[in-house]
């Protein structure tokens, strides 16, 4: 490849500093971000050790494209045994970080150890420090960046950053950069608390070569009007991710109530229309033509003055439909502490609900919540909470362990209104009518989660030829069937995993727009940018050896068939409201344990789950670990 | 007809398409640094300014340089720097008062927006129409002073309510 | 005019320019309506 990359090894308990070029191997083999981190996850660590011990590796890795003027090129990986799940932790951040690291020349950083006192990182073209970070430590997120900047006196420097979560090992501690990029899920801000790093800042001026300049140009600037022009892009640019809940809560698709409701049936000012009511104007990512957010300013309320980004469909969700909550307002201000605070907005929303069902039925009462009524749509509650989670106070102590030892804490039967798998919460989606969607789930290997697999576009009941061209086989069109989803959440599942690892935006891909970019111009970007054929059948392939190393990784930590399961809620409680399309829908036991076979099967695994040895040869897997980085 | 690059703050999302696809452009690499446009931005007040080189009718730049290296294209009427003259002594880079002149690290030159010859690349990336390649003819004056007011409007907001 | 697809029945169908409502021909399902850009309607809600 024309970029020359390198790799740096940060062992914060020896202060020891090395670095590496990226083997061509690993490279052809893996890609760059989410591929050669789960490369890494699998090589680096040995089974079962603590995910918050010195010997768990935070890994920081840019996409293949990172800087490239399309798609949203800003995309940074970051991964680590998850402290939350003890499943693979992986979360995927835009923003600006991942382009400015390239500019430093390192593509990866590999980070172990335990710094005694609060470090931060500095990466700056070329050579990194360990800085003290005494001064940042109990500084919240927004304030992290700044004073960095300041002491640094580089306006320019991204940092990526954790807030007083990350610091009080919040097991879904997320990591941010800017006013709101996060990589928010499976508690990777906890493992950078648990290394007490504070900070990765990045600055660099190092030209980032391509080995076809000016016909990448024209071909970005191609990919930008490809995106552009769908009817989703133009949707999203207007009014962000929330447009999903038109759709969603109109339907009854959204979790409400925790997952007694499907429906928020008075959730007028919830529509995404309404941030018009805030917004000062729109966001984007790096090298992003779409920009999906907004920036809000709240001038008047007990909250005001506040300046946030976003809200993404998700707070919608977690601090909205699923506690009850019917006011944009309340989501801005919650979606500000979380940010603020450095904690995922998803799992803390999540658990909040569940809270809030378990305090109607009883299981929790004043005396467990330290009088806290958790009542629905009770807004100063959802407040008091997020900040206790984030702090570890009271109640939000419990909480802050996330799922798995929160139930074990409280038992009496709380499992069972546990909207999570294998330890995540489940995004507010409700995925009874969607069976795809519910495979989705059940199978990611970070636990519940709509962004490994998720074939939004089966939501359109798009014709059957159309459906049969992209799959590569028979799918029904009709979302609330079982017929051919498997092979969807099959094809999405690699899809994603190359998009993660190339560095775009996955909006920008085959997500909500089945005429978005994908294989065929995923191929030529690469080829453009780094001189290095890789035809669409070999992105293909190397989609299913990143996802088949992720499910190798799960098995070594004793994950199996049997966690590839769904909330038994799904099995047995039918929607109550919604559209005829989405009411009196359950996901039918049988039919699930059969797509699971088949999307088994279509993997090459066999029927536990376990890659067969043939697989395994085949993706070139079959001698893992060979630790060539 | 006079084209001008005009800037409209408002719409700028911050995305840096176009540092990133000037810098292809004109260095073949991408390097924000050696963009011929920069976005400045107050990310925690949420204010983003695309910074480029205005053209000026009077040009500061041009009156200070001692070499007369700064010359204005007949043609698209950029005003380019003539690099065999250029000594790289970065007066006019401490004059602009848009920032609109940077030096190129490694050959010590000064870089400057020229138009692309007359179809900036940054305007055909920036998909919000912030950056917009339009007649100037008369107006041009009047015009920036009109936008000029709008953003001090904006700071003075966001300012009064941060 | 835009199209936007029905939630119930995902059929597609035209909406008046400017319109801040349709219903669904087929399924009759009415909704409230938006518009992101002067020329593509979405769905807001029902109506
Ligand atoms: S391309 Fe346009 S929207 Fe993006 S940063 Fe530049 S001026 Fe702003
Ligand atoms: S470089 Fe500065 S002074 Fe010269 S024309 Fe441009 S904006 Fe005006
Ligand atoms: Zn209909």
């Amino acid at each position: 490849m024309v970029q020359k990359r390198k790799i740096a090894y940060i062992n914060l308990t020896t202060k020891k500093l090395s670095q590496k070029a990226m083997p061509k191997k690993i490279r052809t083999m893996y890609i760059g971000g989410r591929g050669i981190d789960m490369y890494m996850l699998y090589n680096h660590l040995k089974p079962k050790i603590d995910p918050l011990s010195p010997q768990n590796v935070l890994l920081v890795g840019a996409g293949l494209l990172g800087g490239i003027p399309c798609l949203g090129s800003g995309r940074c990986d970051i991964a680590a045994k998850s402290p939350l799940t003890g499943a693979v932790g992986d979360s995927n951040i835009g923003g600006f970080f991942a382009p400015e690291l390239r500019f430093t020349g390192f593509d990866h950083l590999a980070i172990t150890g335990k710094a005694e006192k609060p470090v931060y990182l500095l990466v700056k073209n070329d050579e990194i420090e360990i800085k003290e970070a005494s001064h940042l430590w109990g500084k919240d997120t927004f304030e992290t960046q700044t004073i960095i900047r300041k002491d640094q006196d580089d306006e320019n420097i991204k940092s990526l950053v954790i807030g007083v979560a990350g610091e009080n090992l919040v097991k879904f501690a997320n990591i941010l950069t800017g006013m709101k990029n996060s990589a928010g899920r499976t508690g990777m801000g906890c493992v950078m608390g648990s290394k007490n790093l504070k900070a990765i800042a990045a600055r660099g001026t190092t030209p980032l070569e391509f080995a076809h300049p000016d016909r990448l140009l024209e071909y970005c600037r191609q990919m930008n009007d490809m995106i552009t022009s769908t009817r989703w892009s133009k949707a999203q640019s207007r009014w962000g991710t929330m447009i999903i809940y038109s759709n969603t809560n109109t339907t009854g698709l959204i979790r409400t109530r925790n997952f007694q409701l499907n429906r928020l049936e008075e959730g007028q000012d919830l529509e995404p229309e309404n941030i018009d009511r805030y917004s000062i104007g729109t966001s984007g990512c790096y090298g992003c033509a779409v920009h999906c957010r907004h920036r809000y300013v709240l001038r008047e309320g007990p909250h005001a003055p506040l300046y946030g980004e976003g809200p993404e469909y998700t707070s919608l969700g977690a601090f909205g439909t699923m506690i009850d909550c019917r006011k944009m307002e309340t989501i801005l201000v919650a979606n500000h502490l979380v940010n603020k605070y450095g904690v995922d907005t998803l799992e803390t929303g999540g658990l909040i609900a569940w809270a809030m069902e378990l305090y109607e039925k009883g299981i929790l009462n004043d005396k467990m919540t330290d009088g806290l009524k958790l009542e629905w749509g009770n807004e100063e509650a959802l407040y008091e909470m997020i900040t206790n989670i984030a702090h570890r106070k009271g109640f939000g102590n419990t909480l802050a362990d996330g799922f798995k030892k929160a139930i074990a804490k409280i038992g009496n039967g709380s499992e069972y209104y546990a909207i999570q798998v294998k330890g995540m919460s489940n995004l507010h989606s409700d995925e009874r009518p969607t069976p795809s969607f519910a495979l989705g789930i059940a199978t990611s290997t970070r636990g519940a989660d709509h962004l490994r697999s998720r074939p939004a576009i089966d939501m359109y009941g798009l014709p059957e030829d159309l459906l049969e061209e992209v799959y590569g086989g028979p799918v029904a069109s009709e979302y609330n069937s079982y017929y051919g989803k498997p092979r969807m959440v099959w094809w999405q599942e690699r899809l994603y995993a190359v998009t993660d690892s190339i560095g775009l935006c996955k909006f920008q891909t085959v997500f909500c727009s089945v005429h978005a970019p994908q294989w065929k111009e995923f191929s030529k970007l690469i080829q453009l940018a780094t001189g290095v054929e890789i035809s669409e059948t070999q992105l293909m392939e190397i989609g299913e050896r990143i996802y088949t190393i992720e499910r190798l990784f799960n098995l070594r930590e004793g994950f199996s068939r049997k966690d590839d399961n769904l909330p038994e809620r799904y099995f047995k409680e039918p929607t109550p409201i919604g559209l005829p399309v989405a009411k009196n829908k359950k996901i039918d036991r049988e039919k699930f344990s059969k797509m699971l076979d088949e999307y088994y099967k279509l993997h090459g695994w066999g029927n536990d789950g376990i890659p067969t040895a043939g697989t395994l040869k085949k993706l070139g897997l079959d001698k893992e670990p060979s630790n060539l980085i | 007809m006079q084209k001008m690059l005009a800037v409209d703050p408002e719409k700028c999302t911050g995305c840096r398409l176009c540092e990133t696809s000037c810098s292809i452009y004109n260095e073949k690499t991408c390097t924000p640094e050696k963009a011929r446009i920069r976005v400045t931005k107050w990310e925690n007040e949420g204010i983003y300014i695309p910074m480029v080189c205005q053209q000026c009718d009077i040009p500061i730049c041009e009156s200070v340089c001692p070499m007369h290296a700064i010359k204005r294209d007949s043609n698209t009427q950029a005003l380019v720097i003539d690099k065999e003259l250029c000594v790289g002594c970065r007066l006019c880079m401490q004059f602009c008062p848009f920032g609109g002149i940077g030096v190129d690290d490694e050959t010590k030159k000064i870089i400057k927006c020229d138009l692309c010859n007359g179809e900036p690349i940054c305007v055909k990336f920036c998909q919000p129409m912030a950056l917009q390649y339009v007649d100037a003819n008369t107006l041009n004056t009047r015009k920036r002073r009109a936008a000029a007011k709008r953003f001090s409007d904006i700071l003075k907001k966001m300012l009064a309510t941060i | 005019m835009s199209e936007v697809r029905c939630l119930n029945c995902l059929k597609r169908f035209s909406v008046r320019q400017k319109a801040e409502t349709a219903t669904c021909p087929k399924c009759k399902t009415k909704y409230r309506i938006s518009w992101p850009t002067p020329n593509q309607a979405k769905i807001r809600g029902l109506a």
